[in-house]
């Protein structure tokens, strides 16, 4: 801590009123400071100028969210965790709940607000890009009155802004009218959570009759201050998203953002990236907006792509056993192609906890016999393939199939559930030395063992269920 | 007779319970009465003469201790291996952020002003920042040729090979520096009062590598010199060597003012000032048959030492025998060279040498199977060692390890083969690349060569007159397990409750040097020594008759009492003797260079997204043979540990220098994986148990260090057709190479169409 | 509120820590860390960084996960704050502490009280969370010992037992 806490003054009045009195009174000489996450940061460092503070932390008429029929009213001292639990921004204002959820991390989401993330006013800061395309508008307030302005030109230069040494931001106001949006944004960090960004992108576009009628996009940290791409989306404005189209972007784009080479990246990086999140953005645009008439390689995945969501949970069920897991996998549609579907399969799987791979591994027979253990309701289809999966172990001779037995409730005993193997393709002698081997590990090691085979078993039905 | 066995079972942490509540004593949690803050005045340039000091206006200078190189009682130096190493500079400096004085008050916070209120002014000389301007020598910065030490590994007839080989392959690999990281900074505490002496409490390793340090500094006897090791959060080998410096400049503080006082780094000045990763270059030659048989090589290895000689003779060494890989190599020559720079001293940091020498083989391994048209897999199984087999330094492998074997349960733990066949097929469109990566690798458990005969470790076990026994090392607990493992180690061999036995804190006035805690060495060649020195309080019961050969713990308990009731005090010691066996010579490093191996298979599946080039690690194996495995949770730990620190080593950790100095020293900007950025690392064991460790145990500290950077090099360059040569490998850097390896196609596709 | 004459003065400042109501009298830009380390004597909450990247400084104030390092201790004023100290019951541990424990999620343990808050705040928003969510929501708990994976199982154990309690 490379500051003297003695050198520095600070006051919390208990009013909003009081407060900007007080800016008036000495403007220029109280820094208002509100969760902290930025100002204490540099006050340890030792490179904060300021000496005297006023907290406007916690005053309830900042920290408030107004809903009206035409806009959403955020006081300037919500904190990232208001933003993310606020129904009405999360459903309409995406853009804005994504980047709330990837400032920081929980314990500074909960301090930082959204008025300091724009005053701090740092290109890399997370928020602003959103409330550029959500076109914000600024409720200033100070002991002269209330100025509402446009938050497009709030940022006049490299954290600066046009707040007056006297003025507060009292609301954020975002109009109601992105529902229909398709909306896209992307941080691109250092690492996946907690890191300052090296380029980010908020974007809303919609297509109709096939073209482009109204696109916005802002990016962050290629420029000294969060810039909307303006030029770029006057020229995608009215036309067809094709190669031609994603050319001519990805040179607008680079005429018109200014990076710079500095600790944490490039300028040729954040040139490239940007281009790149752009044309990403681009491409799923067109492929949300035009999903029904795409073609798509596969019936049976188109079919399941529209079905209601419980018949598609019923639909892919026996290729898992988990119902997390098809779940998870429904959210995700649509789903292009195979290579999707597996992508999406096993990123579910990952995803789901240790009670459902349990569930998972309930819906399958001991190896070597047909029949689910009791207690479980595998649907018919599952059986079905679990009888094909064993093939070469049903072939085998007695032998065999008695010291797989045997060791299935060895197996049984250690861990306390059924041993499960993908087992297409391997006889009854090879999956017997497999067993022997996972008896010996740890209670966790074969835990994960087993989810990964039921992984790979997933894998394969889910082929088998594409070809109908 | 306790029968159930303690040793193979996940028995509780025996600090865990402190650990959890926040009751564990950190050193900044300990407070002194009368006690001072210290605070450190360091070098801003890389290398200079220092002219003048002036103390600044707007400081009471009257209320702090000021202590300079003068008033060193003894030695001005860190003594280690050499006594290069100023404790303060004095009249020269030869890196940034070298100390040059030290400051003391009772306000902690009147600290960082007055820090910035010292003028020094210096007379700047040129300086040198990396291996290659140490190379060329337009400036000698250490000794005559900027060399701290080199090693020669020669085995067979090296010169001879290349006529016979119908490739010959050649790479160079580069590795870069790393911070440890450990969340807790450096500190010390140090008291004085001519009685007693001096005593210092530490964030530490190694409490008798500061004893003897702090011998010669202060000019103080052995006796009059007391180190404390309190709980130390994480340390990585970062707290091995460098907590010498810290404590004594706190005890010079303490001398002079006469009062106790705490020095404790924040973030930015650990960084900044302490050890790091030796940054490394390591060339290959090698000559192959056309069935993937190395017939033999040469190694270039190069380390940048930073300023000082410190520890680089021994990373050195570390590095240059594992150079080689688990592989046969019936010739070859290896030449190691620490240079020195003009960079804060390189230190100590979990591997040591290994981790740079692996990764530029595992990267060189990938790069012979794409030049003889063989699977990364195939070159490795026809050149692992088998048993009967030398190494480089021609030690005989006699314990059954069949590495084909352990490669063939990793790619089958791994699905490696259908993984393969499903991303050929995927990765023909799409934004996104996937790959598969392998690195097999082994790492050497103790010192190297002579040298534990050299540290002649002693360990106690002490009959406490509870009946209760005690563990006597100065071996440290930092989070690996040591009071949990070397207790169960007792417990096992005395056939007691686990509960009945504990390890003290490591206090220099009470237990014995088992050596520092360090090479992988503290479960394998001091669990062996507490085994026995357990085994002789045992002996000693028996044979005076209060216990019989087969006894129950309370018997146990009873005798012990007595015992210490008679005699006051009962202990027994056991000295490190080494194994008849195992030989070493020091001049042409040959011989058995580790008593013990463990030998590893890691697999890596990344996907590379290609809008963003970040590289994302979607599952990790890493399956190894250690010996026996003495307690699962703690080894599991160790292993998703290491492999973890060496994820960021590999994709994330970037030191940025400027001047010698890193600019990058804050959290915020020197990047180290969060729970976000880890897939779930999968960890798989095999035992073949060992002679020369306790219980059959191999060291597994470090081990997990080699293997993760090569393992998902390797997966790159597999998901995008590009070799990558370094790391830490950033999206940055992959976006480069894939931008200049496009260019040379398009230049190639050029050149074909130019010629119509 | 200040104490009148020139420059920065001490004030009074009053909040719960662990259910006990705690004055001092601080600089009101003393961190909150330090005052509870220093002037309370809980010094389970850490500095790593000082920066608010770490996390080894966390607490709970009034139920939200915050960095210590980051709350000046005029912003603490009337303010329930839950340190690791708080969490056990007398010499009954915390189900996540117990947890902790058994699941190896402590090494050095320099980041545990930080950790274990976290994953305390985790449990109150999520009873039942997955192995992604415990993952997101300790993502601002840099641990360099355990690589997270046992920390994570020990999160995902204490829920389970809080739910099958």
């Amino acid at each position: 801590m490379r500051s003297n806490p003695s050198d520095y003054e600070m006051t919390a009045l208990p009013s909003l009123h009081s407060t900007v009195s007080l800016l008036a009174r000495e403007p220029g000489v109280w820094l208002p400071i509100a969760g902290g996450t930025d100002v204490m940061v540099q006050y340890a460092a030792g490179k904060l100028p300021a000496r005297k503070l006023v907290s406007i932390w916690n005053l309830p008429e900042l920290r408030r969210i107004d809903v009206t029929a035409s806009e959403i009213q955020i006081g300037a001292g919500c904190t990232y965790t208001d933003l993310r639990r606020h129904a009405v921004v999360g459903h309409e204002f995406p853009l804005l709940r994504s980047a709330a959820g990837w400032t920081g991390g929980i314990a500074n989401q909960n301090r930082g607000t959204i008025g300091g993330n724009i005053v701090n006013a740092s290109p890399a800061a997370d928020s602003l890009p959103a409330l550029l395309v959500y076109e914000a508008e600024l409720i200033l307030i100070s002991a002269r009155g209330e100025r509402r302005i446009s938050y497009a030109n709030f940022h006049t230069g490299y954290k600066k802004t046009l707040l007056a040494p006297d003025e507060l931001i009292q609301t954020v106001c975002l109009p109601r009218r992105f529902l229909e949006y398709y909306s896209h944004t992307r941080k691109v960090g250092t690492r996946k959570a907690q890191a300052i960004s090296k380029v980010a992108i908020a974007a809303l576009g919609r297509i109709t009759d096939g073209v482009i009628e109204d696109v916005r996009i802002a990016v962050g940290s290629v420029a000294p201050v969060p810039l909307r791409l303006k030029d770029t989306e006057q020229a995608l404005n009215g036309r067809a998203v094709d190669a031609t189209l994603l050319l001519l972007a990805r040179r607008t784009v680079a005429a018109e953002i200014r990076p710079i080479d500095d600790i944490r990246s490039t300028v040729r990086y954040r040139a490239a990236v940007t281009g790149n999140l752009v044309v990403e953005f681009l491409n799923r645009l067109n492929l949300a907006q035009a999903g029904a008439e795409r073609s798509e390689a596969n019936d049976v995945l188109a079919q399941w792509n529209r079905l209601p969501a419980d018949e598609a949970i019923n639909a892919v069920l026996p290729c898992c056993g988990s119902r997390a897991w098809a779940e998870g996998m429904v959210a995700r549609r649509p789903l292009a192609d195979e290579a999707e579907l597996l992508t999406a399969s096993n990123e579910t799987w990952r995803k789901v906890s240790p009670s459902d791979w349990m569930e998972a591994f309930r819906s399958h027979p001991r190896i070597g016999e047909k029949k689910p253990v009791m207690g479980s309701s595998a649907p018919g289809q599952s059986v079905e393939w679990s009888s094909q999966e064993q093939r070469d172990v049903t072939d085998a001779d007695a032998a065999a199939k008695t010291a797989l037995a045997e060791a299935n409730r060895e197996y049984e005993r250690r861990f306390n559930r059924i041993f499960i193997v993908c087992a297409t393709s391997k006889s009854a002698v090879e999956i017997l030395e497999i067993l022997r081997r996972r008896l010996k590990n740890g209670v966790e090691t074969e835990l994960h063992e087993a989810a990964e085979q039921q992984r790979q078993i997933t894998e394969l039905r889910l082929r088998k269920w594409l070809q109908g | 007779m306790n029968s159930e066995r303690i040793v193979g079972r996940s028995v509780p942490r025996k600090e865990g319970r402190d650990k959890v509540t926040g009751r564990s004593k950190y050193v900044d949690d300990m407070v002194l009465p009368n006690m001072l803050f210290g605070a450190t005045v360091r070098s801003q340039i890389p290398r200079g003469r220092i002219n003048k000091i002036t103390f600044g206006p707007g400081i009471a200078w009257d209320e702090f201790v000021i202590v300079s190189a003068k008033d060193i009682p003894g030695k001005n130096c860190i003594a280690l291996i050499g006594d290069d190493q100023p404790c303060l500079a004095n009249e020269f400096v030869n890196h940034p952020e070298e100390p040059i004085l030290l400051l003391a008050h009772p306000d902690r916070h009147l600290l960082p002003k007055a820090v910035e209120a010292v003028s020094i002014e210096c007379e700047a000389l040129p300086a040198i920042f990396n291996i290659e301007e140490s190379e060329c020598r337009s400036e000698v910065i250490w000794g005559e040729n900027n060399i701290f030490k080199t090693y020669l590994i020669e085995k067979g007839d090296i010169d001879g090979v290349w006529s016979k080989a119908d490739f010959i392959v050649e790479g160079e690999y580069t590795t870069g520096a790393q911070e440890q990281l450990y969340i807790e900074n450096n500190g010390m505490i140090a008291a004085f009062d001519g009685a007693q002496g001096l005593t210092v409490w530490g964030s530490l390793q190694c409490p008798y590598y500061i004893h003897k340090a702090l011998i010669g500094l202060c000019n103080l006897p052995a006796e009059k010199v007391r180190v404390v090791q309190m709980e130390t959060g994480g340390a990585f080998g970062g707290k091995e060597e460098y907590p010498s410096m810290i404590a004594a400049h706190a005890a010079l503080l303490a001398m002079k003012s006469g009062r106790p006082v705490k020095l404790i780094y924040d973030r930015m000045e650990d960084m900044a000032a302490t050890t790091k990763r030796h940054p490394s270059r390591t060339r290959h030659r090698t000559a192959v048959t056309r069935d993937g048989k190395i017939l033999g090589g040469e190694i270039e290895s190069t380390i940048d030492g930073g300023a000082y000689l410190t520890l680089s003779p021994v990373v050195l060494s570390r590095g240059a025998i594992h150079a080689g890989g688990p592989y046969h190599w019936p010739n070859v020559r290896i030449r190691a060279t620490a240079v020195a720079t003009n960079a804060p001293p390189h230190g100590a940091f979990r591997g040591f040498g290994a981790p740079q020498s692996l990764f530029a083989m595992e990267r060189h391994m990938d790069r012979i199977a794409e030049a003889t048209g063989l699977s990364p897999i195939e070159i490795r199984r026809r050149n692992f060692l088998r048993t009967g087999d030398t190494t480089t330094t021609e030690q005989v492998v006699r314990e059954p390890i069949d590495l084909g074997k352990l490669l063939d349960r990793g790619l089958e733990i791994s699905d490696y083969h259908s993984k393969k066949k499903r991303f050929a097929i995927q990765n023909k469109g799409g934004d996104t690349r996937k790959g598969m990566g392998i690195a097999t690798f082994l790492h050497g458990a103790g010192f190297t060569g002579s040298g534990e005969r050299y540290l002649s470790s002693v360990v106690g076990v002490e009959g406490c007159a509870d009946g209760s026994v005690r563990v006597l090392v100065s071996s440290t607990e930092f989070g690996q397990g040591t009071k949990t493992v070397l207790s169960q180690i007792a417990a096992e061999a005395l056939g007691l409750p686990y509960d009945s036995v504990s390890m003290g804190q490591a206090d220099t006035l009470e237990v014995p040097n088992s050596g520092p805690t360090v090479a992988s060495r503290t479960v394998m060649v001091v669990g062996k020594l507490v085994q026995s020195a357990a085994l002789g309080i045992k002996q000693t019961l028996i044979s005076s008759g209060l216990l019989s050969e087969a006894y129950s713990a309370d018997e146990f308990r009873a005798a012990c009492r007595r015992y210490v009731s008679e005699h006051h005090q009962f202990r027994s010691w056991s000295r490190y003797e080494a194994p008849a066996d195992i030989f070493w010579d020091d001049e042409k490093y040959r011989g058995e260079a580790y008593a013990a191996f463990a030998w590893a298979v890691y697999i890596a599946e990344v996907t590379v997204d290609l809008t963003t080039f970040s590289v994302s690690i979607d599952d990790f194996v890493a399956l190894q043979e250690v010996g026996k495995v003495l307690h699962p949770l703690l080894a599991t730990g160790q292993i998703i540990g290491g492999v973890a620190q060496a994820i960021g080593f590999c994709l994330y950790e970037k030191v940025v220098w400027q001047n010698g100095r890193m600019q990058n020293n804050q959290m915020t900007n020197y990047i180290m994986p969060t729970s976000s950025d880890l897939p779930a690392i999968r960890v798989f064991f095999e035992e073949l148990g060992n002679v020369y460790g306790a219980y059959g145990a191999k060291g597994i500290g470090e081990l997990p260090m080699d293997g993760p950077a090569p393992a998902i090099v390797n997966a790159v360059s597999d998901a995008l057709g590009v070799h990558f040569d370094s790391v830490p490998l950033l999206p940055e850097d992959i976006m480069d190479k894939l931008d200049s390896a496009r260019l040379a196609v398009a230049a190639e596709e050029a050149d074909v169409g130019g010629g119509r | 509120m200040n104490d009148s004459g020139p420059g920065p003065a001490k004030v009074e400042i009053s909040f719960a820590v662990n259910g006990e109501t705690k004055t001092v009298r601080s600089y009101p830009m003393e961190r909150l860390l330090d005052v509870l380390r220093r002037d309370l004597g809980l010094t389970g909450a850490k500095e790593g960084c000082g920066e608010g990247e770490c996390g080894s400084c966390a607490v709970l104030m009034d139920g939200m996960l915050v960095n210590s390092c980051l709350v000046p201790v005029l912003q603490a004023e009337a303010s329930s704050i839950v340190t690791i100290e708080g969490l056990s019951d007398g010499e009954t541990l915390h189900i996540l502490q117990q947890a902790f424990i058994d699941c190896g999620g402590a090494q050095c343990g320099i980041c545990s009280p930080g950790m274990i808050l976290a994953a305390s705040h985790l449990l109150n928003q999520n009873a039942d969370p997955t192995v992604e969510e415990i993952r997101e929501g300790l993502a601002g708990n840099l641990c360099r010992c355990t690589g997270y994976s046992q920390i994570v199982e020990a999160v995902a154990e204490a829920a389970r037992r809080r739910t099958s309690a």
